[in-house]
Formats: structure tokens, sequence, C-alpha cells
């Protein structure tokens, strides 16, 4: 185009090129030059001699799995108190209060077991929605649950069961360590003190759809 | 039944479309049989197209083309924006709006509160229906 | 100001002449306003004109600008009068029009639409002559007249109740509209 002898619009306009072309660097007060960046010095490169021998087969080299795994971030809507609707397992379509969210990423959660059933147990943030109501939850002392504390201690083996073995309804289930019932009691209480009635009620109900409702129009 | 809105010079319509759904415009001029020149006292004027557009039963004087301070003095002086919230149609629109705008723990408080109010709507009819029979 | 997008057609003013020669040193400039979807077809469109009506051809010409031209005051209803030329399939037409709209650019877009629905004709088969802004009385069209009126008043007729926003829309419905809202 270098027989059009104006810019035609839609070009780079006048402010845009004065910028571009670093004009205002030329100005006095910012030097006078033209910034430019210094040349980075190159590494003097050693002489190695080449190996006199080299391996037949390729060896293979490990992947590299140097990657570090990141926190996972916890959603703004979510903060401690913050009562969510979980969305999947057995549990799903219950509204329960958020605790913490521990290391591994997930959200420690309960019920509290007293109002709807649902123990201290962890959630990934994905099956959850978050509402905007909040409860006290500072009085609660979460420092009994951990990641470890959810690892289930029972070994899980899967045998193949005999015919015999399939109508012995005689199914032993390990009894619930008194230390965890005394941990959930302790944190329904704390959580139970600050809970009006109508709190209660709402814990205690679950989420559904209704006909008509428009679950991306939904305020929660 | 006989019409009873017409599209006027100062005409006050209400938009029922789209993310300015439930704002209420003044009719500045009439651009064609399929817009309308519209105008608030907090906005640029703008065409805006009669399918968008509802007539309300108010209409405020002033002129064609109207300056924005003769138009926000004749609003003031009609009180319509007001007198439009105020009609059951502007009733509706709010509470529509209120009720799209529950969380989700208002809702559940609603619904607890249409059962309970319900329930003694019912024991007090069967009960009624009881003394009648006897 | 209000966006004055939207419209397929931007009008454009665009400049060029002859490349100077020895034996002219300064030729002289041509200036033309006209309706392109953007620079690059505006400059092509004058180019087109400019070889029809002068001696000069985009291979010994150059441009010299090339800016878009906005409404100055896009917030009044002004009568505009467009002046066009097509070539339907029979022949070569000359027509007049009127329309009533705040922008030109916006009567351009609904000029281009009515020919396309009325005449079948196809924007790269109509050149625009010329264009004016009418005062109210020296309009001639009917149409266009009877909005003259700042006592206007009609009624809007078959109003149908529409979805407040197209993820309302549905494609079957139960029952026939009513559309006797008065």
């Amino acid at each position: 185009m270098a027989k059009e002898a104006v810019k035609p619009a839609g070009g780079r306009g006048r402010s845009l090129s004065y910028k571009k072309r670093g004009l205002w660097a030329i100005k006095k007060k910012n030097g006078g030059t033209f910034p430019v960046h210094a040349k980075a010095e190159k590494a003097e490169v050693a002489v190695t001699k080449a190996p006199r021998f080299y391996p037949a087969e390729d060896a293979k080299k490990p992947l590299n799995r140097s990657f570090v795994r990141n926190p996972t971030k916890l959603r703004a809507s979510i903060t401690p108190g913050t009562v969510l609707i979980l969305l999947a397992g057995r549990f799903k379509g219950k509204r329960v209060v958020f605790l913490k969210q521990l290391p591994s990423g997930l959200l420690l959660v309960t019920g509290p077991f007293r109002v709807n059933g649902v123990p201290a147990r962890r959630v990934n943030q994905a099956y959850v929605i978050a509402t905007s109501t909040k409860v006290d939850v500072s009085g609660v002392d979460t420092a009994a649950f951990t990641d470890a504390y959810f690892k289930s201690t029972e070994k899980k083996t899967r045998k193949s069961k005999g015919e015999a073995e399939f109508f012995e309804d005689k199914l032993e289930k390990a009894a619930l360590p008194a230390e965890y019932i005394a941990n959930q009691k302790a944190v329904d209480a704390s959580i139970l003190s600050g809970l009006s009635a109508e709190l209660k009620s709402y814990l205690g109900a679950r989420f559904t759809l209704k006909s008509g409702d428009r679950p991306h129009l939904l305020k929660f | 039944m006989p019409f009873t809105r017409y599209v006027e010079i100062g005409r006050v319509a209400l938009i029922n479309y789209g993310p300015e759904y439930g704002k209420l415009v003044v009719i500045s001029d009439v651009v064609d049989q399929n817009r309308a020149l519209v105008d608030r006292p907090d906005e640029i004027r703008r065409v805006v197209n009669f399918k968008r557009l509802v007539l309300t039963d108010f209409k405020i004087d002033i002129p064609r083309l109207a300056k924005k301070s003769v138009l926000t003095k004749a609003l003031e002086e009609a009180d319509v924006f007001a007198k439009f919230s105020n009609s059951s149609w502007g009733r509706k629109i709010a509470k529509r709006e209120a009720k799209a705008n529950l969380t989700d723990f208002e809702r559940h408080t609603a619904l607890v509160a249409k059962v309970t109010r319900s329930k003694k709507v019912r024991t007090a009819f069967n009960a009624l229906k009881k003394a009648a029979k006897n | 100001m209000p966006i004055q997008g939207g419209y397929k057609y931007h009008q454009y003013q665009v400049v060029g002449r002859h490349l100077p020669t020895e034996k002219d040193a300064e030729p002289p400039i041509f200036r033309m306003k006209l309706w392109a979807q953007d620079t690059v077809r505006a400059k092509s469109k004058f180019w087109y004109f400019l070889a029809k009506l002068r001696k000069v051809k985009k291979a010994n010409g150059q441009i010299v600008a090339v800016n878009e031209i906005f409404e100055r005051r896009p917030t009044t209803i002004k009568n505009f009068g467009i002046w066009v030329r097509y070539t339907s399939r029979t022949g070569v037409h000359n027509m007049f029009k009127e329309y009533r709209d705040v922008t030109l650019n916006g009567a351009v877009e609904q000029m281009y639409q009515e020919m396309g629905s009325r005449h079948r004709v196809r924007s790269s088969a109509l050149q625009i002559i010329k264009t004016a802004t009418i005062k109210a009385a020296d309009t001639k069209r009917a149409n266009i007249k009877q909005f003259h009126d700042s006592k206007i008043s009609f009624p809007l007729t078959r109003r149908m109740a529409r979805p407040s926003d197209p993820r309302f829309k549905t494609t079957f419905k139960a029952n026939r509209p009513n559309v006797a809202i008065f």
C-alpha cells in the first residue's frame, strides 16, 4: 500500500502509533533515548569430548514428573458456615454446613448429623451448590477432622461370594469407634447452639427442583 | 372492546423484552409504523421497536422531542413512575422480580409459611363443615 | 453519544487522485461519500465509481484518505431521500425513495432491505446516486407524510404477548395466542 499517501481509517491511529513507536520514550523526561534491553551474555560452551561408548539400545528416559500439585482453589462463594446443597452421592439434595477446606482440597461438611443425618464428611466442591445462607460456625472446633481421619480402617477385600455366603445375611459391620461419635456430637452441639428454628427446618429439608424451576435462573 | 391506549407523544410505555424488561420509557417521537423514539431522564434518546414496547395508561404532557429538563419536570409533576409502581401492573412486576430474587433459604421459609397457612385454613374449614353437618 | 452500530453498511468518505506525473504534478483530488461494509470495500467502490466518471483508475491512482462518517444528531428523526439506480433483469432503473430514521445509515439499510424484498435487487446491482435530508413539507411519499403530526395518535393493533427473553421461547404452544390485547 505504498501508493497511499495517508494511512486510511481503520489503520493504526495517531495515539496508538505514538505509543507503539516509542516516541514517548525519546522525550527528555524519559531519558531521551529509546529503551533497549541489554543483550544477555552467552555463557561459553565448554568443549566436551564425545563419549566413546553408546548403549546399543535406547535407554528409556523416565518421564518428567516434576509437576507441583497446586492447592485446590476454594470457590469464593464458599466460606466457613456457608450452607451447601449436596448434588451427588448418598446425601444428594441435603443441605449441609461447610466447616473448612482440608489440605486435600475436599470440603469438610456436616449436616449437622442431629438435624438431617449427614455426618462430618468430605465432598468435592464440584458436587455442591453454594447458597448465600450462612451459619455461625465460629465456635466449632474442627481440629479432629483431617484427611487421615476419613481414611477407612476396614480392609477392602472383594471375595467372590459363594452361594451360601450370598444368602447369609449376617453382615457384620464394624462398629463406629466411640471417638467418631464423640467428635460428631461435639460439632453438632456447637453448631446447633447458634441455629434458629427456621434454619434448623431449612437444613432438615431436602432440596428438590419443582416443576417450572429453572435451575440456572434460580438464586441460591 | 375499543382501544384505550394510543401511540402518542408523551405516552409512557414499558419495555417488555431483554435485560431492560420492566423499564418505563416515554415516547418522544414516532419514527414510522414500527418504531418510536423513546426517552428517559437517565438515558440517551433512542429508537425502540413497538414489538418491544407495551403502552401503559399514563401519558404526560410534553412537546415532540422534548428536552431532558422538560421531560424530567413533566414526569415529576405527573409522578408517573411512582404511580405505575403502585398500580396493580407495577406491583405484579415487582412481585415477580422479588420472587425471582429469593434465595434458597427464603424459598424454603416461604414454602413452610404456605404449608402452615393452608393447614390452618383446612382445620378451620373442616371444623366449620363438621359444625354445619351436626 | 448512542452507539451507531448494527448497520451492515457504513458511510465512508474516500479521497483519492491520479498519481502525479511529469505533465501534471498536482492532479485534482476527488472526494466521494459512499456506503460499504468496511474501508477496504469502500476503496474498491471508490475506484469503481471514479473510473466511470474520470480517467483515473486504481493502477494509476492513489488514495489520500478514508474516513468513516457518523451521524451528527442520532437522537432526532429526519426524513431521508435516497436516489438509487439499479439493474434489474430487464434493464436499468432509477428510483427515489423516502425513509424516516435517526441516521442516514439506518435509512440506507432500510432502502437495501426494501429494494431486496420488493424488487429482488441484490446489493451488488444497486448504486446510491444521492442522498438528502428532506424538509417535512417537501416530502412526497404518503407513508412518510402521515407521521408529520405532532399530535399523532394511533393504537397498536394485533398485539401478541412475546417471551421476555429468547431463553423463554417455545416452538410449540398448547393454545393459539390472544392477539386482542388493548
